[in-house]
């Protein structure tokens, strides 16, 4: 099977397209066979991310493997390369896997108008575009997946979404795609502005870019190349001011698209920085680093205390988003490689995390149909494995220490400790203080919300409702989450021992 | 006498080569049968008319393959025509563009009150104009081949005879169209009084080496351009089209808005990039004007429509002035990056990519105006609902034409960005800023459509499916093939990079 | 007289642009359609003075090809025009406004 490596990322990338493909052939009305394929083809995907896992070399987790390079659009030189490397493929296995369950969780759960048909050939669009971001090591290649993603999560949120899901799903796609527009002019700058060095043809391949970009553009514009990028990356994670999209796509979106959006989506951003900003324009990092560390570290405070004003879960989970990004926002400010494989298990940790919380909140807006906070209360004695599960989330997600939350959080603080070369010490740590607050802060919205919605006693509104607790297809999506986020708490080296070397890589290029 | 007249003058036949001739005898010939067949068969037998119309073009084909696979560049009548791979492109694209407009016709038509067989005469006729536009590389040629494709197409524009609407779109566009032909032609003869000539190759080298008069020759290429400008519906100058396009039957509205706006990007090729090649000083500014300001009025007069045919009028004169973009900055790019010919390809791939999902998106409006019978995009809602083909493929084809990736129209746009940022000159900077904002500001007019498709209630609660007929459907099928292929694959650009001028001076 | 080539090119101008402001400011289409005539001979004078002073044919070809064509617009504008009077008797460029510009 040695020549399988060359089609296993392809294959990851385009199983869940050609699942697509072979749904809409199938009539609307065969609700089971629309629910069988899409989960076949997940599946399918899954084991291709098990063959790649296996079959992974470990020793050279920081070069890119199962690669390929064939021409694509010859005009302008962008080629089909794909690759991954330690970086990539913890996270291109959590999409896979976030997708199966997401699958599995809807079996009974689709929010309306129904029509599992459209609702799952869109979550198989959107794992294409997601897997395809993940292994791209082309900037248009990049480009194109990147925005993939943005039609199919603009429906699942503007159709199947909450009342006001026009308004959310109009603004999640002018916001993202504003940032986009930016970030391929930065693109076609880098590819012009190498076409020299290059032997008079412009390149998007990433590993020439990373190559040629910095010696051979001037400073002044590598940081408005950057700039550039920051944008479009920065809109994506959501960096502090321009976090305003997130809370209403959370609120408005079904739950099935929370839990892609903040498991995965707001992982492109964060992923682009590591795989394409910071190596390609190393210099121009060091230069923006002090900004992305201080609007990391107002996102953290921001978010924190927008959690404490919210009375609604939904909202207040995403506003905890805005703060764990800023976490590993402010892991990638510190450019050392400590910092950054704290943003990568940060990453993959608030993938695990909050997309579990997500699934709680829907499973328990569809019990209550309401997820007001005032409402809600003594869900330990209406539902308790739920109330536990809420509560062992709320955990690890304020960062308790055996859980996988802890190991996002507590080394992007230390790593502020002692920031890149090039990068002010004063600044850093003081931007370690204010993230340390926050943990505290954290634990203070976290714990509020729980006491709220699970403890005491349960609203008398409620005696007359029968609230039933976990179904068949809730332990199935839940439970692998949750041995995970466990898994993960005790033994961080799974992911740490995969991502060390790839980010030796990525930061490699500061020190020249 | 006969016989000395023989004497004096040996007769010498002009050599015609009639395989570079073979596109246009066999479309020729189909327009000769289907007036026959219209003229012999009673009213059961004009269905066939459509029929004969479609396979003569699928026929018209089958020659521009076989010169496109001999591969020679011909010239005939001392360079006035010539079949080289840029006219073999635009040839296909018009024959291509001309099968999906009788695609979307047939039913239209035959189940309208309409004059059937004359439809189609007329339109192969318009295509035939076109066809010979592809090659004519004489002022003469060209002005013959614009008449041929432009008065059948005032006629098809008013088609529907007893309706004061089209009657309006037939006048509005007549009236403007020959007025344009006229200031084109008053500019040819201008061009032709400075140098002598009406070959476009002659008329190139003798403004490069600038003997001619200035005042003359900017006025002349002025006229020349604001001639072709109408034709391509470049604000100021695009008032007719989105009367027209509302008032015509709608694929003839899909024929104007793609295969003649076509046309007439294709003389502006010829004419700037062979006849004034040496002249960019005069047009270059002439057209960075035009490509502003009509991306940006055309975008946001769009944002404005409630009625959909409208409102992909007016985005169709905003992406004309993406098509004009790179003709602004033709003349900045550098010799070693292709000089101003590399602004060429850019504008095909543009075309190409335009052609299929325009075309589409009106295949769709015809579809749903069978049922609704209306154009109005409230019409359009819950369109997901009892009709999720025909709104996935709406989406597609209303994304592509935004520029979302991966859908055709990225491609589109990334071309015209690339040649913008390739000139690199500060007027072309601004120029791909403006043209960046206005990608975003057509966003919330095509992602207005998709949200009464998508998000809408059924307006009046009617549920019931619709059915799309055969010919209709195929040809939806075609369009979104394309715009999809045309998004992932380099076939555009490939096509793009082909058009390449066989004659130049 | 001798008269001199310029004059030609100047009565040209001058017909070419009485037209265009004729289709401009006149609001009856039959009006503003003479009117285009009119800009269409002021094309052909220029052609034929052209091809005088250059001694080519080629100019005096086009006038023939624009008289053929003109024709051809002709026939089919007042087509066009007579198939709105007849629905709407008096009517002007003003009264065919139905659709909003």
């Amino acid at each position: 099977m040695d020549s399988f490596d060359d089609y296993a990322l392809t294959a990851a990338v385009f199983l869940p397209l050609a699942g697509a493909i072979a749904m809409l052939l199938v009539p609307r009305d065969a609700e089971g066979t629309h629910k069988l394929l899409a989960l076949a083809t997940s599946v399918a995907t899954l084991g291709v991310g098990g063959y790649l896992l296996a079959n992974f070399d470990y020793d050279r987790a920081g070069d890119m493997q199962f690669g390929i390079d064939k021409p694509w659009i010859e005009v302008i030189n962008s080629r089909y390369i794909v690759g991954i490397d330690g970086i990539s493929l913890p996270l291109l296995i959590l999409s896979m896997a976030i997708v199966v369950l997401v699958i599995l969780y809807s079996w009974t759960h689709f929010p309306e108008p129904h029509n599992p048909k459209a609702f799952l050939i869109l979550i198989l669009i959107l794992e294409a575009g997601m897997n395809g971001t993940f292994v791209a090591q082309d900037l248009i290649l990049f480009f194109v997946f990147f925005e993939v993603v943005l039609l199919p999560m603009y429906f699942m949120i503007g159709v199947w979404g909450g009342e006001n899901r026009q308004y959310a799903a109009i603004k999640f796609f002018l916001f993202t795609l504003f940032g986009s527009a930016l970030m391929i002019l930065s693109f076609l700058a880098l590819f012009f502005l190498v076409q020299e060095a290059n032997g008079g043809e412009g390149t998007f391949a990433i590993p020439d870019l990373i190559r040629l970009a910095s010696d051979n553009i001037t400073r002044d514009t590598q940081l408005l190349i950057f700039g550039g990028m920051f944008m479009g990356f920065a809109i994506k994670v959501p960096m502090f001011p321009f976090h305003t999209w997130l809370p209403d796509a959370h609120t408005q979106a079904p739950t099935q698209g929370s839990v892609i959006l903040a498991a995965i989506l707001l992982k492109l951003g964060t992923y682009g920085f590591i795989r394409i900003a910071i190596p390609i324009l190393p210099d121009a990092a060091v230069e923006w680093a002090p900004w992305i560390g201080g609007l990391a570290v107002i996102g953290i405070i921001y978010g924190a205390l927008g959690c404490l004003a919210q009375s609604d879960m939904k909202r207040l989970i995403a506003f905890s988003s805005v703060a764990h990004m800023g976490y590993v926002m402010l892991g990638i400010a510190t450019l050392t490689d400590f910092g950054l494989n704290a943003a990568v298990f940060g990453m993959v940790a608030h993938g695990l995390i909050t997309g579990m919380l997500f699934f709680v909140a829907g499973s328990v807006k569809e019990r209550f149909h309401t997820l007001e906070l005032a409402r809600l209360g003594g869900l330990l004695k209406q539902a308790p494995r739920m109330g536990w599960i809420l509560g062992f989330c709320a955990m690890a997600s304020l960062g308790l220490p055996g859980l996988a939350g802890f190991w996002g959080e507590f080394p992007a603080i230390l790593a502020a400790y002692n920031p890149a070369e090039g990068l002010s010490e004063e600044l850093f740590r003081g931007y370690m203080v204010v993230a340390a607050i926050g943990t505290v802060f954290a634990a203070g919205y976290l714990l509020w919300m729980l006491q709220r919605a699970a403890f005491g006693e349960p609203k008398a509104e409620w005696d007359a409702v029968r609230i039933s607790d976990m179904h068949w297809n809730e332990y199935a999506a839940w439970v692998p989450l949750l041995v995970f986020i466990v898994v993960l708490g005790v033994y961080p080296n799974l992911i740490f021992g995969l991502t060390d070397d790839a980010v030796r890589t990525a930061v490699s290029a500061l020190g020249r | 006498m006969l016989h000395l007249l023989a004497q004096a003058e040996p007769f010498r036949s002009p050599t015609v080569d009639f395989h570079a001739f073979a596109p246009e005898i066999v479309l020729s010939v189909s327009i000769v049968v289907v007036l026959l067949v219209d003229l012999v068969f009673d009213e059961r037998g004009k269905w066939a008319t459509s029929s004969i119309a479609g396979i003569g073009l699928l026929a018209a084909l089958v020659p521009v393959l076989t010169l496109a696979v001999d591969g020679a560049d011909r010239s005939l009548f001392d360079g006035a025509y010539v079949v080289d791979n840029f006219a073999l492109v635009m040839k296909a694209l018009f024959l291509l563009s001309g099968y999906v407009t009788i695609l979307i016709s047939a039913r239209y038509i035959a189940e309208g009150d309409y004059y059937e067989g004359e439809y189609y005469f007329m339109l192969l006729c318009s295509l035939l104009g076109m066809l010979v536009m592809g090659s004519a590389r004489d002022l003469i040629s060209i002005f013959v081949a614009l008449e041929l494709l432009s008065i059948p197409a005032y006629l098809l524009a008013g088609w529907r005879k007893r309706d004061l609407r089209g009657n309006e779109a037939s006048l509005k566009y007549y009236l403007l169209g020959v007025f344009a032909a006229a200031v084109m032609l008053y500019g040819m003869s201008l061009i032709f009084g400075v140098t002598g000539s009406t070959i476009l190759t002659e008329i190139g080298a003798a403004l490069d080496g600038g003997e001619a008069p200035a005042p003359i020759v900017v006025v002349g290429i002025l006229f020349i351009v604001i001639g072709f400008a109408f034709k391509v519906s470049a604000v100021p100058f695009h008032t007719w089209a989105p009367d027209t396009y509302e008032g015509a039957p709608t694929p003839i509205t899909a024929y104007l808005s793609v295969a003649s706006k076509a046309a007439g990007f294709v003389a502006l090729l010829q004419l700037v990039f062979i006849g004034f090649l040496g002249r960019s000083d005069v047009w270059g500014p002439l057209f960075w004007v035009l490509a502003a300001i009509t991306m940006t009025v055309g975008n946001l007069i769009a944002l404005r429509q409630t009625n959909i045919v409208r409102m992909l009028a007016y985005s169709s004169v905003a992406q004309a002035g993406f098509m004009l973009a790179p003709f602004a900055v033709a003349g900045d790019i550098d010799v070693d990056r292709g000089g101003p010919l590399a602004a060429i390809p850019p504008v095909v791939t543009y075309l190409l990519i335009y052609a299929a999902m325009n075309l589409g998106a009106f295949a769709v409006v015809m579809v749903v105006a069978r049922k609704t019978r209306s154009g109005e995009l409230s019409s359009y809602g819950g369109l997901f609902e009892y009709a999720p083909g025909l709104a996935v493929l709406m989406t597609v084809f209303i994304f592509a034409l935004a520029g979302i990736p991966p859908l055709g129209g990225w491609l589109a746009k990334f071309v015209v960005f690339r040649a913008l940022l390739d000139a690199g000159t500060p007027a072309a900077i601004v120029l791909a800023v403006i043209a960046a904002v206005n990608s975003v500001i057509s966003l919330f007019y095509y992602a207005s459509v998709a949200r009464e498709m998508w998000m809408r209630p059924v307006p009046d609660g009617d549920r019931a499916p619709i059915r799309i007929p055969a010919s209709l459907g195929s040809a939806l099928a075609l369009a979104a093939a394309f715009t999809l292929l045309f998004g992932v694959s380099n076939v555009a650009t490939r096509f793009g990079d082909l058009a390449i001028f066989g004659f130049l001076p | 007289m001798d008269v001199d080539a310029t004059w030609y090119l100047v009565l040209s101008a001058l017909l070419f642009t009485i037209g265009g402001a004729g289709v401009l400011v006149r609001r009856n289409p039959l009006v503003m359609f003479m009117c285009v005539e009119l800009m269409l001979n002021a094309v052909n004078i220029s052609f034929v003075t052209f091809a005088r002073m250059l001694n080519d044919t080629g100019g005096q070809v086009v006038v023939f090809f624009v008289l053929v064509v003109a024709a051809a617009e002709v026939v089919v504008g007042l087509g066009i025009i007579v198939a709105i009077l007849r629905r709407q008797p008096g009517a002007d460029a003003d009264d065919i406004s139905l659709l909003r510009g």
